[in-house]
């Protein structure tokens, strides 16, 4: 009797309890994830010179109750931005950690691999020399971006897939990009420079609703893809021949995710313009909170989208002028940055 | 009966033919080795039989059907191949990395059941690293990752399992582990395994079933005690040596010259 008790535990209840803490720590670090997010959404439209209750501010979004005056500030001047910093947050996050997982490498944020630069470079270019401005620069945006990520698939992706070489092509990439965005803003005049300068900041507040609306369907639609596609992405990390061993199709799997991923970022940017470094953090502190390697693509959404809510609160209520959303995500983003090039260099992980 | 096998079958990489009109045959329930120089085709013949090449002309056929007709998600239910050098995400543990073995059996909506429970835990004490499941691969000896790799690829639940060089990087102890392994595999379940190995006298010890190739043709094939003499070896890897009987198993054993 004492010796069946003493044996020592199977593969069988070892895997269930593993498996088990695992569950419950996605549903837990989701959940709370959801919560945070919520929070912070409410408490962005409670903050500013006209102080609200999360009541008040819950009861006019949800049309509960009608007060013209906290209406205004609510519907009309703060929801458009919050909704903003939340769909864009959540764009950035899953696109960035989808990307990451796909190229199997931390440094690979759409920021860094030329799709951001194609974005900024076709807007600004159709704000200096066209003159266009609202939707169209964002729809101008929206197809550089798809034109650059279909660039560095021709360019990087030929035969099979090698996510340093995709990484030090993006980075060409957008050196090219960002040189002629430079060249294009000496063309400009001072309105169309203050205008192109001020998009490529990146501000949660310069989306109208239009674009949120559209950025809003991408994510209805996307979303759902990608947490279908994550299964597919977990076998495409173990390499394309241990994927394809296992039974996946993946040039078509690859496809698919990097088309989600690219529309996902390409109408954050186009509603928001380049905010930098978001897609690059976000999923890596999601598997941080899940563990490694679990690369849940909603976790990383909501982290994203908690981290431009908590962005743009800093940005325009902490700062003793109201400053672009990019400004504060690039001064948190560019320390982690380093941090990364450092560690990874040293673990001699970077390829 | 031959399960898997291939039939005229040429491949390559790019301008390259590396095999040229191959007829391959592989043993029902049998361990089979295939031994060969460097660059010979041994893993790009293994590739094309595990369909991660496609055929310049030729057909591989699993259980009478070209694998060009069958859904790349039913082959693997049966034939299973652990690539040359699989990639581990960063932090993965045991646990995780085994379970992912399990893809051809889950679909879309279908994720964790039983079935790939029980099979995940068979896996596992198959290859000894139970004991392992919550460390990180990367803490692990590189014996112990192999293992948990061939647990992967267990855990596919494969009558047919294929392995590029798994002993390559691993010191000889670790080397006779994992294929003692392979044969306490095939001993209890009747799986077929086919291994692209380097060490002459290990395929012999181990493998039921050798098969010899040189410049992308097979030179020489049967059982290690009717192919494996002085004159194949010099045929095959240009070494002038001697073939002795292995004095603990007596399977050849080649002394270089």
């Amino acid at each position: 009797m004492t010796a069946t008790l003493e044996r020592p535990a199977t593969a069988a209840t070892v895997l269930r309890r593993t498996r088990r803490r695992r569950t419950l720590r996605a549903v837990l670090v989701t959940a709370g994830l959801a919560v945070a997010v919520a929070a912070l959404f409410v408490f962005t439209m409670m903050v500013g010179s006209f102080r609200l209750s999360a009541t008040e501010v819950v009861t006019s979004v949800l049309h509960l109750r009608d007060d013209p005056s906290v209406d205004f500030v609510v519907r009309g001047l703060r929801l458009p931005t919050a909704l903003s910093a939340l769909t864009v947050g959540l764009a950035l996050g899953a696109s960035g950690t989808i990307f990451q997982q796909l190229l199997r490498n931390p440094l690979a944020s759409p920021d860094f691999v030329g799709i951001t630069s194609g974005a900024a470079l076709s807007a600004v270019g159709g704000i200096v020399v066209l003159q266009v401005t609202g939707l169209l620069v964002s729809g101008l945006a929206l197809g550089g971006a798809i034109v650059a990520a279909a660039l560095m698939y021709l360019l990087a992706w030929r035969d099979g897939a090698s996510g340093y070489r995709f990484i030090l092509i993006g980075i060409g990439v957008s050196v090219f990009f960002d040189g002629l965005v430079g060249y294009v803003l000496t063309r400009a005049q001072l309105f169309e420079a203050r205008q192109a300068m001020h998009w490529l900041t990146g501000s949660v507040g310069q989306a109208s609703n239009q674009e949120l609306w559209l950025l809003s369907g991408a994510l209805v639609l996307m979303l759902p893809t990608a947490v279908l596609l994550q299964r597919q992405l977990r076998a495409l990390e173990l390499g394309d021949d241990a994927a394809r061993a296992l039974g996946a199709r993946t040039e078509l799997a690859r496809a698919g995710l990097l088309a989600t991923a690219v529309v996902l970022v390409a109408f954050a940017v186009s509603a928001a313009g380049p905010i930098i470094f978001v897609a690059l953090i976000a999923g890596p502190i999601a598997n941080r909170l899940l563990g490694p390697a679990t690369g849940g693509i909603v976790p990383a959404a909501l982290t994203g989208a908690a981290l431009l809510l908590t962005a743009d609160l800093v940005a325009v209520h902490l700062m003793p002028t109201p400053l672009p959303t990019g400004v504060v995500t690039g001064a948190v983003g560019a320390p982690y940055l380093l941090w990364l090039l450092a560690t990874t260099n040293r673990q001699g992980a970077g390829g | 009966m031959n399960r898997l096998r291939a039939e005229a079958l040429t491949l390559g990489y790019d301008a390259n033919t590396v095999v040229d009109n191959l007829d391959v045959r592989v043993l029902d329930g049998k361990v089979t080795a295939i031994v060969g120089a460097n660059a010979c085709g041994k893993s790009t013949l293994l590739r094309g039989l595990a369909r991660l090449l496609q055929p310049r002309a030729g057909a591989v056929y699993l259980d009478g059907k070209t694998l060009a007709d069958l859904r790349t998600l039913d082959v693997a239910k049966v034939l299973g191949l652990l690539p040359q050098t699989p990639i581990a995400p960063d932090g993965i543990t045991v646990a995780d990395l085994v379970s992912r073995g399990r893809y051809p059996h889950q679909g879309w909506f279908r994720r964790w059941t039983e079935k790939d429970h029980d099979a995940v835990s068979r896996a596992l004490d198959a290859t000894g690293t139970a004991d392992l499941i919550d460390r990180p691969i990367r803490e692990l000896s590189g014996g112990q990752r192999q293992r948990v790799w061939v647990a992967m690829a267990l855990a596919q639940d494969t009558d047919l399992l294929l392995l590029d060089e798994p002993t390559t990087y691993l010191d000889i102890n670790h080397q006779v582990e994992l294929l003692r392994l392979l044969r306490k595999l095939n001993a209890e379940s009747g799986k077929t395994i086919v291994v692209v190995m380097h060490d002459l006298n290990l395929a012999c010890r181990f493998c039921d079933h050798i098969i010899a190739m040189s410049e992308g043709a097979i030179v020489a094939e049967g059982p290690p005690t009717e192919v494996v003499t002085a004159a194949l070896v010099e045929k095959v890897f240009g070494l002038t040596c001697l073939v002795i009987p292995d004095p603990v198993a007596g399977t050849p054993m080649v002394v270089p010259a």
